[in-house]
């Protein structure tokens, strides 16, 4: 992100936090559930869309860091230092879950971290004393900076401010060596270990820091919806993140937050139209029925996703339309993945 | 003899695992394609069944044609979905396949509803008694059912001429286009079997346990199997199955106990909850840190 498109993100964000008084209720939820799933997203996109680490397990560690930061919120403590918390413990876990990645690759990664996501779930329902089972915990509300935010636009603040923080923080990230590093295992862990890059160390941080923005979004989860409850956190929620970095594009800052914005409305729209259409009694059925469908039109035309298409778009309406598209700088490689085998 | 009991119930689950996990393995050898959804076709499959017994048809025979449907199902869904993605990255393959899996959720959702439904008798209902061993017809049909099908499959893939063109395919993808075989054809071949292979198998799973959407739960407890079993070896996938389903009911049967009464005496939790459903999981980490490429598979050589 150059400085350039950093103060634009400012503006944007200080525009919003400026119109925030003047949403409602409705509006203003939108808002933070938009922000917080894109700093989820933001957190699996470094993951799978910078680092190659495809991760089926990101559902779970959002649970993580809600579990974490409601038992640190209702012992009383702020909600920065609750947030915080919960970062460096899903980070933690984030980690363990990353430990079968120094031995497997692609594919068998990914059903280790599916593995993962099982497990997690069912910790969730096992450990009582720290979730409260299937009841699910309740959480209290916690001031932010001393600051009392248990509002729709007190969450909305505080999530928009984060989601900047993150996003800037991501930006700056993949500009320095462990970024690039990032970048390099993701397109051939062979080249990276060849150039003397301990790749073991690289992929522990990938998983840390990962780890620690899925734990920020867990945590602003709990926090805003006040209960933290093992469904909420099932293999499902991990399939929604990861078809929001795919459908907002591998590899992209941008993407992350299109591809959430993307996933997170498309139920809400779903409802509205099935209460004006009066077929509200099927809608849970229709709504998993038009993502699928969505899913599935959209990684047969558009596999690189919204911010790639947008980009195209971009160039042709400058003039540039006859030279094909290049990819964006720093998106995923897409090597076929049928390639027939050397 | 309650092990005994135990560990047929589990074989008899464990071979259903089994033939599902063979569609797996079938595709993934055979396009580098893994298959999420194949819970969502066994799924599938049973709820066809079921849809055509209740319209009136004898149930085996309804059975009979929605495998014939799966099979129409699977080649619709690798040459409608698939064949236009061959290039596409791995993830977004993965996303497919688990795109397909939600909307055939969705779908039977929408037609059926969430609840467990009777799923129609395959098999007239008794028991045998056998030194002390009881067992329904139910099982001993899933056994024996599966047991010849998976044996019938893996001859028909090793000594046949379309499965010798199977294997090539699966071998070396090069190597059979220049030799003239049509892969995506057989790819397409691939997917019919596989998605058949789970739909029999989605029947006789909702004959032992019932039919609801959960059903489609099952692909996902496949992947243990096949990672079990290695990845790319059928027999493995077999292996695997069987071990899996024994391993599973061992564990609700006595393990589950066992651990509950030391937690009560010890500590304030009462109950593990599903541990039979965990163990799968818990065992796949344990196999692919141990020995990643599963105990029948073949470790793949990579060149930069």
């Amino acid at each position: 992100m150059t400085l350039r498109q950093i103060l634009i993100l400012l503006a944007v964000a200080a525009c919003i936090l400026l119109l925030l008084p003047g949403l409602g209720r409705y509006s203003a939820y939108i808002v933070y559930v938009v922000a917080i799933a894109s700093i989820g997203a933001l957190a699996l996109n470094l993951l799978i869309g910078y680092c190659g680490q495809i991760s089926f397990a990101h559902g779970g560690l959002l649970g993580v860091g809600a579990y974490a930061a409601g038992n640190f919120g209702n012992a009383g403590q702020d909600m920065v230092v609750a947030l915080a918390g919960a970062g460096f413990v899903t980070a933690l876990i984030s980690v363990m879950i990353g430990l079968p990645a120094l031995r497997l690759r692609g594919l068998y990664f990914a059903i280790a971290t599916l593995a993962a996501q099982f497990i997690l779930e069912y910790l969730f329902r096992l450990l009582e004393p720290l979730t409260h089972g299937v009841s699910g915990l309740l959480i209290e509300p916690a001031p932010f900076l001393g600051f009392g935010v248990s509002t729709d636009r007190g969450y909305a603040a505080v999530s928009i401010i984060l989601l900047v923080l993150s996003l800037i923080g991501v930006s700056r990230l993949l500009r320095t060596d462990l970024g690039r590093r990032f970048i390099l295992i993701r397109d051939s862990e062979m080249v990276a270990r060849g150039m003397g890059i301990n790749v073991a160390r690289t992929k522990f941080w990938a998983f840390a820091i990962s780890g620690f923005l899925a734990g920020i979004a867990g945590g602003l989860l709990a926090f805003t919806t006040r209960i933290a409850a093992p469904e909420a956190f099932e293999i499902a929620l991990s399939v929604d993140y990861v078809a929001m970095i795919i459908v907002g594009g591998l590899g992209s800052l941008p993407g992350a937050v299109i591809g959430a914005f993307f996933v997170v409305l498309l139920p809400e729209v779903v409802q509205r139209l099935g209460e004006y259409f009066n077929a509200a009694t099927q809608t849970s059925a229709i709504r998993e029925m038009i993502f699928g469908l969505l899913i599935i039109l959209f990684m047969i035309y558009e596999p690189r996703g919204l911010n790639s298409l947008a980009s195209r778009l971009w160039r042709r309406w400058r003039g540039a339309g006859t030279k094909p598209a290049k990819t964006p700088s720093g998106a995923m490689d897409l090597r076929p993945s049928s390639e027939p085998a050397e | 003899m309650f092990t005994l009991q135990l560990v047929i119930a589990g074989v008899a689950v464990g071979s259903v695992y089994a033939l599902i996990a063979l569609g797996i393995v079938l595709i993934y050898k055979c396009s580098g394609v893994v298959n999420f959804a194949q819970g969502g076709y066994a799924m599938l499959g049973a709820f066809f069944t079921y849809a055509l017994a209740q319209a009136g048809l004898h149930p085996a025979l309804g059975l009979l044609i929605a495998v014939v449907l799966m099979g129409a199902v699977g080649a619709l869904t690798q040459i409608l979905i698939l064949r236009p993605m061959l290039k596409a990255p791995v993830v977004a393959v993965m996303m497919v396949t688990l795109g397909i899996l939600i909307t055939f959720r969705a779908v039977c959702l929408f037609i059926w509803g969430p609840d467990q439904l009777a799923f129609p008798q395959l098999f007239p209902a008794g028991v045998i008694e056998l030194g002390g061993i009881f067992m329904t017809y139910n099982y001993i049909a899933a056994v024996l059912l599966s047991s010849v099908l998976c044996a019938a499959f893996l001859a028909f893939y090793r000594y046949t001429p379309l499965g010798l063109m199977q294997r090539c395919t699966a071998d070396n993808t090069r190597a059979a286009l220049a030799i003239g075989i049509d892969v995506s054809r057989q790819v397409t071949i691939a997917w019919v079997a596989s998605a058949m292979l789970a739909g029999l198998g989605g029947a006789l799973l909702a004959s032992l346990n019932g039919l609801s959407v959960n059903l489609s739960n099952i692909g996902l407890v496949a992947f243990p199997v096949i990672v079990l079993g290695g990845m790319t070896s059928l027999v493995g996938a077999v292996v695997g199955g069987v071990v899996l389903g024994v391993l599973q009911a061992l564990t609700d049967g006595m393990l589950t106990p066992a651990i509950e009464r030391v937690l009560r005496e010890y500590t304030e939790i009462y109950s593990v909850g599903a541990l039979q459903q965990v163990i799968p999981y818990a065992l796949l980490v344990l196999v692919l840190l141990v020995r990643p490429q599963g105990i029948f598979g073949t470790r793949e050589s990579e060149r930069v």
